[in-house]
């Protein structure tokens, strides 16, 4: 599919543009921008996703393939959107763990029926 | 790790104990501006400060070999496949000036669901991975002491791992990074939901990180079917990028616009893009402005590339600039080759120091039909955002088609690139945050419970790593074929054995490039020069570079072509060149102690201007450090010579011999030899012989102490007589 077509009908245009200052336009031209960013960072404000969740999981000192591992799981158990890393403190509060502990013993198999309580 | 100029980069130094490698710095960071600065024999006013270690521009040995930094910072960018080969390739460039260096990353790696380790090879790039990142960065921080500025290292945060890279690059001390989900979107086709919540996060752990960031804007130029058409668009690929960064957190003066001059000659570049980066600059007022070279309009010949080059520069130092980025000349026909880097770092530095003051001369007109047309563009802009606001918001206007088209906006001609909202890699991943979503880290965008706690949100187990860099967890290696250590083994081989090959890229590739102008019309021309290059002993030679001089008259060629060879080089005999003592030392010695010097232009020869040159103090001769010389004149007889020699009790004779027939003046030096041992004073003189047909290898050969050769001075041979006389004093 593509674009729509349309001869370059910038005089017929931009009469409303005309009036304005050259300050006037540029604050225009970043109200009109931030207006369109909006709503993409609100979805990102409400949001996550399985590379989010890894990089979470990095930063609490998982290795690359540890935060696969975890986040593919909690993916395919639909719990991402609770937040890896929430998660992995949760399993250590109720078994008492480290949050590495909570996160190995999660990676061997255990513990994920705390999780889907 | 210590680096010494005269000492090869050691891969193996570099590899040892990353495992528990930290950066010594972290963030980016600018060159310090000097104004009035002396240097060389000039105060300059747009400079910054001198490196310790650097290769001077070649004309600089006129100007006291100055070598003046410029203001900005100067970019290059690296891409191998192989990061050990790319490490030396960068602390070249950083002896030339460069500062900020950029590895692009091997093909397919944005497409990659997470991230990679390892040290894998690349494809027109490197697999940035963890290893290969703290190595180069470990790599950089020796270099950058040797060179006396900081380096900044830099790569992309874009693709599907976007928020990874991000973390691995604040730990790992990256300095500089590419982020822009429009990028994912238009030209990765990767979910555009996907893309922009990813760059959220990703932007929130940069801007925490002080990593500089760059958009991508500047690749809808180099797509685009006209390249100044886009322009409106660029300014509207800009501001959402810029506001999206704003949104989370990242200061202004970290988001840095990649822009550049879209045209290049023979179209009047000058007049569109200045008009161009002016405007733009204004709109964008308090960002940071990365200026790139043209890539659009580049041609196989390096010359033309460099010309616009220039230009580009001159447009970058016509208006607001941070960063000059650096385009290889050879990129518009192969991956860029070593010395390309080099030679694309030069084009910016020579240009920016040309060009020292130029504010004091030159300004901007501020009236005129560039002005009118600068504000055109900008309503064009502004008509873009309208209209992507009109249609419903901005991921229905990329299904729409609205982006990259090559109507020059409000134009439009139906060619645009065309993504959908719900396609592309990744779509339907996005996953809503419930209500008790959590992410106990530093550095995370949007709703988490943990951000409303006091302190931080990572205090509940001690610390992410971002706080704590101990807990970071390094992987070595994955692959036990595809690795550095494996893909060294020859290199370092050929390096103990001293074996040397040609090469542009990587260890021993045997690449050179030859030029051939062959004189007929250009397809004979052409067939011919690789015939040439072939019968050179050049394998699979190829043209990567043709020029027409006359449709008749003939065409040159640039032939690249695989020489599969190497050299020992033990065994090349390479002539000593030992710089001569200073003025002073020589003086100091010679004269207190009135050494006696016998010279003569020997046998049946009558030119005699070369032994005065090195003899009388006029002509700057060993005279003036106080020898006592004595020319016999010319057509001298060795015997006469050594009579005369016995007779001031002369510790050296010269003689010069300048027409040579029939090897006399090899006669002429073994006589001496010969005389001198058998009246038993050989061991007491030096005996040097000098003139056009003379080395001092064959003057060795025929019993002299040594031979002196065309643009000999009189330093030269004093310099010479000092270490020969001084270790028999001490004896």
């Amino acid at each position: 599919m593509s674009g729509i077509e349309r001869p370059d009908d910038f005089e017929s245009r931009r009469g409303h543009l005309r009036k304005l200052s050259d300050a006037e336009l540029h604050a225009y031209f970043w109200e009109l921008a931030d207006k369109i960013v909006e709503p993409l960072i609100e979805e990102a404000r409400t949001h996550t996703t399985p590379s989010i969740e890894r990089s979470v999981l990095l930063r609490m000192g998982f290795s690359s393939f540890e935060a696969n591992a975890l986040v593919d799981k909690m993916k395919m158990l639909g719990l991402l959107g609770r937040g890896a890393g929430h998660l992995i403190l949760k399993v250590a509060t109720a078994k008492n763990l480290s949050a590495r502990a909570a996160g190995e013993a999660l990676l061997g198999g255990h513990y994920w029926e705390v999780l889907s309580a | 790790m210590k680096l010494s100029p005269d000492q090869k980069l050691d891969i193996r130094e570099v590899l040892k104990d990353l495992a528990s490698y930290q950066p010594k710095r972290k963030g980016w960071i600018w060159r310090q501006p000097m104004t009035n600065h002396e240097v060389g024999p000039f105060i300059l006013k747009d400079t910054s400060k001198n490196l310790i270690n650097s290769v001077p521009l070649p004309a600089a040995h006129a100007f006291e070999n100055m070598d003046p930094q410029c203001a900005v910072v100067v970019t290059t960018e690296i891409a191998s496949g192989r990061f050990e080969d790319d490490l030396r390739r960068m602390r070249m460039v950083a002896w030339h000036g460069a500062d900020h260096i950029m590895v692009i990353r091997t093909t397919g790696q944005s497409h990659i669901d997470g991230l990679i380790e390892g040290t894998p090879e690349g494809v027109g790039g490197i697999p940035i991975t963890r290893k290969q990142i703290r190595a180069t960065r470990k790599a950089l921080d020796a270099i950058e002491e040797e060179v006396g500025r900081p380096i900044n290292f830099h790569s992309y945060v874009s693709g599907r791992a976007g928020p990874e890279m991000a973390v691995l690059f604040v730990e790992e001390g990256v300095n500089g990074a590419h982020q822009d989900p429009q990028y994912n979107i238009l030209y990765r086709d990767i979910n555009m939901h996907r893309s922009f919540v990813d760059a959220a996060e990703a932007k929130k752990i940069l801007a925490d990180g002080a990593i500089l960031q760059l958009d991508g804007a500047h690749n809808a130029n180099a797509t685009a079917k006209e390249a100044w058409k886009v322009t409106p668009e660029l300014f509207v690929q800009h501001a959402i990028n810029s506001a999206c960064s704003r949104a989370v957190g990242m200061k202004k003066s970290f988001i840095a616009l990649s822009t550049v001059p879209p045209m290049a000659p023979p179209a009047p570049k000058m007049r569109l893009d200045l008009t161009y980066a002016v405007a733009l600059r204004e709109v964008f007022e308090g960002y940071t402005f990365r200026a790139q070279q043209n890539t659009r309009y580049m041609e196989t010949d390096t010359m033309e590339t460099t010309v616009t080059h220039v230009l580009d520069t001159l447009i970058s130092r016509l208006t607001p600039t941070n960063i000059q980025s650096t385009i290889t000349p050879d990129e518009g026909r192969n991956i860029p080759w070593h010395y390309n880097n080099v030679a694309g770092v030069n084009t910016a530095r020579q240009t920016f120091m040309g060009l020292d003051g130029l504010d004091d001369l030159v300004t901007l007109r501020e009236e005129g039909k560039w002005r009118e047309e600068a504000r055109n563009l900008k309503e064009r802009a502004v008509l873009f955002l309208e209209e992507i606001l009109k249609g419903g918001g901005y991921f229905s206007a990329v299904a729409a088609g609205q982006f990259v088209d090559s109507g020059f906006f409000p134009e439009r001609k139906g060619d645009g690139i065309v993504r959908f909202p719900d396609k592309g890699d990744d779509a339907d991943t996005v996953v809503l945050r419930a209500s008790d979503y959590g992410a106990p880290v530093c550095s995370h965008f949007g709703n988490n419970i943990y951000a409303s706690e006091n302190g931080k949100a990572c205090h509940a187990y001690g610390g992410c790593t971002l706080c704590d860099p101990s807990k970071i967890q390094y992987i070595d290696e994955v692959d036990l074929e595809d690795n550095v250590e494996t893909r060294l083994n020859k290199p370092l081989a050929d390096r103990d054995a001293g074996l040397l090959s040609p090469e542009v890229e990587k260890h021993a590739d045997g690449v050179v490039c030859v030029t051939i102008f062959v004189p007929d019309s250009p397809e004979i021309a052409e067939a011919a020069a690789i015939e040439m290059a072939k019968h050179m002993g050049l394998g699979s030679p190829e043209v990567i570079s043709r020029r027409v001089m006359h449709p008749a008259e003939g065409s040159v060629f640039e032939i690249k072509g695989v020489l599969q060879m190497k050299i020992n080089k033990h065994e090349l005999s390479l002539p000593v060149i030992e710089q001569p003592l200073p003025d002073k030392e020589i003086e100091a010695w010679v004269r207190p102690r009135r050494l006696h010097i016998v010279g003569a232009t020997v046998g049946e020869d009558e030119h005699s201007v070369g032994l005065h040159e090195i003899l009388d103090i006029k002509h700057g001769g060993i005279e003036k450090y106080g020898f006592l010389c004595h020319d016999l004149g010319t057509s001298i007889t060795i015997e006469r010579l050594l009579d005369a020699a016995m007779e001031y009790q002369a510790r050296a004779i010269l003689i010069s011999t300048i027409v040579t027939h029939a090897h006399v003046h090899e006669q002429h030096m073994r006589r001496l030899h010969e005389l001198a041992t058998q009246r038993g004073v050989r061991d007491r003189l030096v005996l040097l012989a000098g003139g056009t047909q003379v080395t001092d290898e064959l003057a060795r050969e025929c019993g002299m102490d040594g031979g002196f050769g065309r643009g000999t001075t009189g330093r030269d041979v004093a310099s010479f007589l000092v270490r020969s006389l001084r270790p028999k004093e001490v004896k």
